[in-house]
């Protein structure tokens, strides 16, 4: 058993026409037992950043507020809001930071970056526990349900998804690669992020 | 905070060692880091050095990008080729590039490719295989073309072809084949892509597409995917989900637009004239 | 390092008069007037800063001289004052922006580096055993976030924005001539002769691509960001501030 599955978790997140939607379950556990069915591990950033963090609880919590520090450290200082670019880079070197004794989350961003001319680009990234960024332009998993993410999503996923199918490809996709894994599930939730709102929804899933 | 030290090696942090030692003593082992199986090479040519490298990033057996970059930029004619754990290559080679540029600031000179090699053996040699980055280092500068390999443990070589890596004997093979003194410009380039491709289709930790670089006297040129010789094909059917297949059980809607309304409250509204 | 964070026996040199003033600091400032008269002027597409470069000995090999230096792709600074002082801050700052590279991956905006210098610069004016820095400086950067800029810092460590500013021994004439000279939506080409006009004004001397630096800020085109942001990711930024070179110079002393 690895440290990732003590409290077990996961989190993925897509890309679609510009949009893009995060999404997690919602599981807190002990090793086999279940804890918690309201467990939150995507964390909103800025208006249009979401942060997940799949991992040993313990470090989800602490990275939560570390990272709540340095984003407004950074507004006030620069008088800006922080972009996912820049975002993605401060989660990257603060994981490195600790190479030698990490935390044990791989965390998942997922939001909508300002091009120069004033539009707006989907982006979604994710690291590993030391760190090392993927910038993929379809989608990201992480967490102990990683590996059967990523073979539903990529049989599921397709581009430029409007939100609303966005949503429905992304819950899917979740929903059915939990319902595989123990550690995962006990219900979900997901955040679909467009330029002018942000839809979360509390989807219905198998409780066992 | 950011007024921290550059030239010393970057600052690691080891409070959670107590911690994580505790917790793999409780028989909870640690879980992998991304590496890249990896086949990176590297050729001298008649006017330069070209470097190659495949865009697999693994974990464990689970393929975690499909289409990374392996090629990093330490100064404008000095580039680097990645092999082991994803995240001390990106910024070993990172930090070295930052010191490179603060070094041809205060000399006001293009470093050459033997100080970037030097800069990485010892902080690899320092950090004795922990940081587990095996390197080809390509560039050219006032003194010529150079090629080294670096190992995690700080050892380095001088060789006119070299290959690292997972795939790195398949690439080898091509090379030792196919080489020869002075190639022209294309004919290395094939080699490179060759050798590559050797790595792709015969190890399991390289695949994907090549990424190449062309380093010579006045241009350096990044051919990000130059062969992508695994594209996935379109899909026979789509299979979208109809709208409303899932069943959720609450909605909240964050709106970002923010409406504001101006209520004057009593008296005149206030003269702007 | 010195010792800067003050032991029990190092007292700071710059102590309030009973008057209220840090006169080690306006003994700085005069240090700067002193200096060779440097200047920078805002463009609406662009800045230039530039300044006389000055020996007290014709035998001195002035190509050693570097009076306009680069911190980072997007940023450039210029002095007036004490040559080492300028040195030793521009190193401090050419970290201060690699450290913010290798946290955020960007360079900083031209705010937050001039603030980091100002602190810097403040720091020496509240420290034990250390004087203050005996330089002004004209920083001059690009940022996307709020484009071209240009700050002056000065020994006490405060700093202001500035659409045209000038610094050294002449910096009272040369600022009622930028006053004159200057409008909103000059170009850039047209600030550049400014400044050499400027400059021009209570120069000693021959003014030869020898004794003027120049460098200067391009503001980048809306498609060259879009272009730039594309690859992004390994591919470094085009620079934003650059030196014009001696041949440059020369061209735009012969106009």
């Amino acid at each position: 058993m690895s440290i990732m599955e003590y409290n077990g978790g996961s989190v993925v997140a897509m890309v679609g026409k510009d949009c893009v939607a995060i999404a997690s379950d919602l599981r807190l556990g002990n090793q086999a037992l279940g804890i918690s069915s309201n467990f939150q591990k995507i964390f909103p950033v800025t208006d249009r950043i979401y942060l997940g963090l799949p991992g040993l609880a313990t470090d989800v919590t602490t990275l939560r507020e570390r990272f709540r520090f340095r984003v407004n450290m950074y507004t006030i200082k620069e008088e800006r809001e922080i972009e996912p670019e820049t975002f993605a880079h401060l989660v990257s070197s603060t994981l490195y930071e600790h190479r030698f004794g990490p935390y044990f989350v791989e965390p998942v961003m997922a939001g909508l970056s300002k091009t120069p001319s004033g539009g707006v680009k989907p982006f979604i990234a994710a690291t590993d526990l030391i760190g090392c960024l993927n910038f993929a332009k379809d989608f990201v998993v992480a967490g102990t349900a990683s590996s059967k993410l990523f073979g539903v999503a990529e049989g599921l996923w397709e581009p430029d998804l409007e939100p609303e199918d966005l949503f429905e490809t992304i819950s899917q996709t979740l929903l059915n690669a939990v319902d595989r894994d123990a550690f995962s599930g006990w219900g979900c939730i997901v955040h679909v992020i467009t330029k002018d709102k942000v839809v979360t929804r509390t989807l219905k899933g198998r409780m066992d | 905070m950011t007024v921290s030290s550059v030239f010393s090696p970057p600052g690691f942090n080891f409070s959670n060692e107590v911690r994580n030692n505790f917790m793999t003593e409780k028989g909870l082992p640690l879980p992998k880091a991304t590496s890249t199986g990896t086949t990176i090479v590297g050729c001298l040519f008649k006017d330069g050095i070209v470097l190659g490298a495949d865009t697999r990033a693994t974990e464990g057996p689970i393929i975690a990008d499909k289409n990374c970059e392996k090629i990093h930029y330490i100064t404008e004619s000095i580039r680097c080729c990645g092999a082991g754990t994803a995240a001390d290559t990106e910024f070993t080679t990172a930090l070295i590039s930052s010191n490179m540029e603060l070094h041809g600031l205060s000399t006001g000179r293009k470093p050459r490719v033997v100080t970037a090699m030097t800069m990485l053996k010892q902080m690899l040699f320092r950090y004795q295989g922990h940081v587990g980055a095996a390197l080809v280092l390509g560039g050219v500068d006032s003194t010529g073309p150079h090629l080294f390999t670096i190992h995690p443990h700080g050892s380095t070589d001088k060789l006119p072809y070299v290959t690292m890596g997972s795939g790195s004997l398949a690439a080898m093979a091509v090379f030792e084949s196919g080489w020869q003194p002075n190639m022209e410009r294309e004919d290395a380039l094939k080699l490179v892509k060759a050798a590559i491709s050797a790595g792709i289709f015969n190890d399991l930790g390289s695949g994907s597409n090549i990424d190449a670089c062309i380093i010579t006297e006045h241009h350096t040129e990044m051919l990000r995917n130059v062969e992508m010789p695994n594209e996935r094909v379109q899909k026979e059917r789509r299979y979208g989900f109809r709208r409303g297949t899932t069943a959720w059980k609450t909605e909240n809607v964050r709106n970002l637009i923010v409406k504001e309304e101006m209520t004057f409250v009593g008296g005149d509204a206030m003269d702007t004239t | 390092m010195a010792n800067a964070d003050g032991g029990a026996y190092s007292y700071s040199l710059t102590v309030f008069s009973p008057s209220g003033k840090l006169v080690q600091i306006e003994h700085a400032l005069a240090a700067v007037s002193q200096g060779t008269t440097s200047l920078g002027i805002k463009a609406s597409n662009g800045i230039v800063i530039a300044t006389e470069k000055k020996t007290s000995s014709i035998l001195i090999d002035d190509s050693m001289l570097d009076k306009v230096a680069v911190v980072c792709p997007n940023i450039g600074i210029v002095y007036s004052g004490m040559g080492p002082d300028f040195r030793v801050l521009i190193a401090k700052a050419r970290k201060s922006a690699q450290a913010y590279w290798k946290i955020y991956g960007e360079y900083p905006p031209t705010r937050v580096l001039t603030q980091e210098i100002a602190t810097v610069m403040q720091q020496a004016t509240q420290s034990g055993g250390v004087r203050p820095y005996g330089v002004s400086l004209l920083v001059a950067g690009w940022d996307i976030n709020r484009g071209p800029t240009l700050y002056q810092v000065d020994p006490s460590g405060s700093f202001w924005a500035w659409k045209a500013s000038a610094i050294g021994k002449n910096m009272v004439n040369a600022k009622t001539f930028l006053e004159k000279r200057y409008n909103d939506d000059i170009s850039l080409e047209d600030a550049i002769h400014t400044a050499l006009l400027t400059l021009k004004e209570g120069f000693e001397g021959q003014m030869t691509e020898k004794t003027i630096e120049i460098g200067v800020i391009t503001v980048p085109t809306v498609t060259e960001l879009e272009e730039g942001k594309i690859g992004g990711e390994t591919g470094r930024p085009k620079p934003t501030f650059r030196k014009l070179s001696e041949e440059e110079v020369r061209d735009y002393l012969a106009l």
